[in-house]
């Protein structure tokens, strides 16, 4: 079975902890993401007939900020940045954050997600993502489940090719 | 003497419409004297006014009081804390005492039976080692009854705190996610409190230890139950760079094709028998 870590970053608020609640099976309290900035759960799920094991860390607070452990970021095979499409102070520094990422980890498979659709008209989705500086993946809503599961299967899927 | 028998006849008339206009109100008074000096009475016929007025009392306190009580009585608390202590104190003690004198008797059971043993060949072991090296035979007992066991060894990837391996004696929660968490919190403590490059060596709780060992690609949690002594440490160290050696040669991570059940029953052959 392919196991692989995958971590959540974004800006504070944007819902990385409501994607990783809606896809995992939260067993453990969020404490840990105010302790020491970070939590840890897995999922074993089926990508293209095969079994792909995701460690999903959930990592607290800004992508660039001194704040966090680099360490975090560290020995990632796959980047979710979430962003949040209501609030444009979430994808303002969307470049630099994910340049960040990319010398950080330029082997990582990166998913740029914007997140909180359930909150916009599809025509406003649409003109946020035309005028963001980069491409978005997918667009989800952590409350819904809308295009959450999805978002795995294309990350799992990638993991796997890259094998 | 005519304004005599006047004045006379006056009070008399007076005394009569006296007792007309007041002959209801002396009786009513004379009832109520009566019901006040007979306690039977009384109770009988204020008792179910004072019910009624308990019970609307009771109904509404919770509602109308509420406030008051809880400001009452934290004032109370917070002005008693001294004596609250002298309250909970004692209870403390008899459970702490309780606790102590139950480990002298298993301590004294274990005692007991090792003594038993008088001619057993440890026995005959122990005296020969306190002879040659001047230990005192008691320390050895005790040394011997207050083992440290291995509880669990992780194998982990030390950067994404993928489980490469996992030996356990019971079964465990998930251990992908211990072994993720762990890397975690051993990445926050490096980072927090590291000024050059160190690693983190020992998590404690309770009577439980996490001893961890790193090596370059990956490190090793051992989670031990008892205390460990410096010997048993470098014990297990010496153990585990064995392993390292043995079967971790050459390791460069790749989870397609790190075996991880390998590794584990490699870990199970190296610490399943190891008493410590």
């Amino acid at each position: 079975m392919l196991s692989k870590k995958v971590i959540l970053t974004g800006n504070f608020g944007v819902g990385k902890t409501s994607l990783f609640n809606r896809f995992v099976y939260n067993r453990f309290s969020d404490k840990y993401l105010t302790t020491i900035g970070v939590k840890v759960n897995k999922k074993v799920t089926e990508v293209d007939g095969e079994e792909v094991s995701f460690l999903l860390w959930d990592i607290a607070g800004e992508v660039s900020q001194d704040k966090v452990p680099v360490s975090y970021f560290l020995g990632a095979a796959g980047i979710i940045y979430v962003f949040d499409l209501s609030r444009p102070l979430t994808f303002e520094h969307i470049d630099r954050d994910i340049e960040h990422l990319r010398q950080l980890l330029p082997n990582s498979v990166l998913k740029i997600v914007g997140n909180k659709k359930d909150l916009l008209q599809e025509g406003e989705v649409e003109n946020i993502l035309q005028e963001l500086s980069q491409k978005c993946d997918i667009t989800t809503s952590a409350k819904t489940g809308e295009s959450v599961e999805e978002l795995f299967q294309e990350l799992g899927a990638e993991l796997l090719k890259r094998v | 003497m005519g304004s005599d028998a006047q004045k006379q006849n006056d009070e008399m008339m007076l005394s009569i419409i006296r007792d007309i206009l007041l002959r209801e109100d002396r009786d009513d008074i004379a009832d109520i004297k009566e019901l006040l000096d007979d306690p039977d009475k009384l109770s009988e016929r204020i008792a179910p006014v004072i019910e009624f007025h308990i019970e609307t009392l009771k109904r509404k306190f919770p509602k109308e009081y509420r406030k008051e009580v809880d400001k009452i009585v934290e004032r109370k608390l917070k002005a008693s804390q001294d004596e609250l202590l002298d309250v909970v104190y004692p209870v403390m003690g008899k459970m702490v005492r309780k606790y102590v004198s139950h480990q002298f008797v298993s301590l004294k059971e274990s005692l007991d039976d090792r003594l038993r043993n008088f001619f057993s060949t440890q026995r005959l072991v122990n005296r020969f080692k306190s002879m040659v090296f001047g230990v005192n035979e008691g320390d050895l007992l005790l040394s011997e009854m207050d083992s440290t066991s291995i509880e669990e060894v992780f194998l982990i990837e030390r950067d994404s705190g993928v489980l490469l391996g996992h030996y356990s004696r019971n079964t465990t929660m998930d251990r992908d996610v211990v072994a993720g968490m762990l890397t975690a919190i051993k990445a926050f403590v490096e980072d927090a409190f590291s000024k050059e490059r160190q690693d983190l060596e020992m998590i404690e709780y309770g009577t439980y230890k996490i001893y961890i060992q790193s090596f370059h690609l990956y490190y090793a949690a051992v989670i031990l139950n008892g205390s460990v002594t410096a010997t048993e440490k470098d014990r297990i160290a010496a153990r585990l760079l064995d392993f390292a050696e043995g079967e971790m040669k050459g390791f460069s991570y790749n989870a397609e094709e790190t075996d991880t059940n390998k590794l584990s029953s490699k870990l199970a052959e190296y610490f399943k028998h190891e008493g410590i």
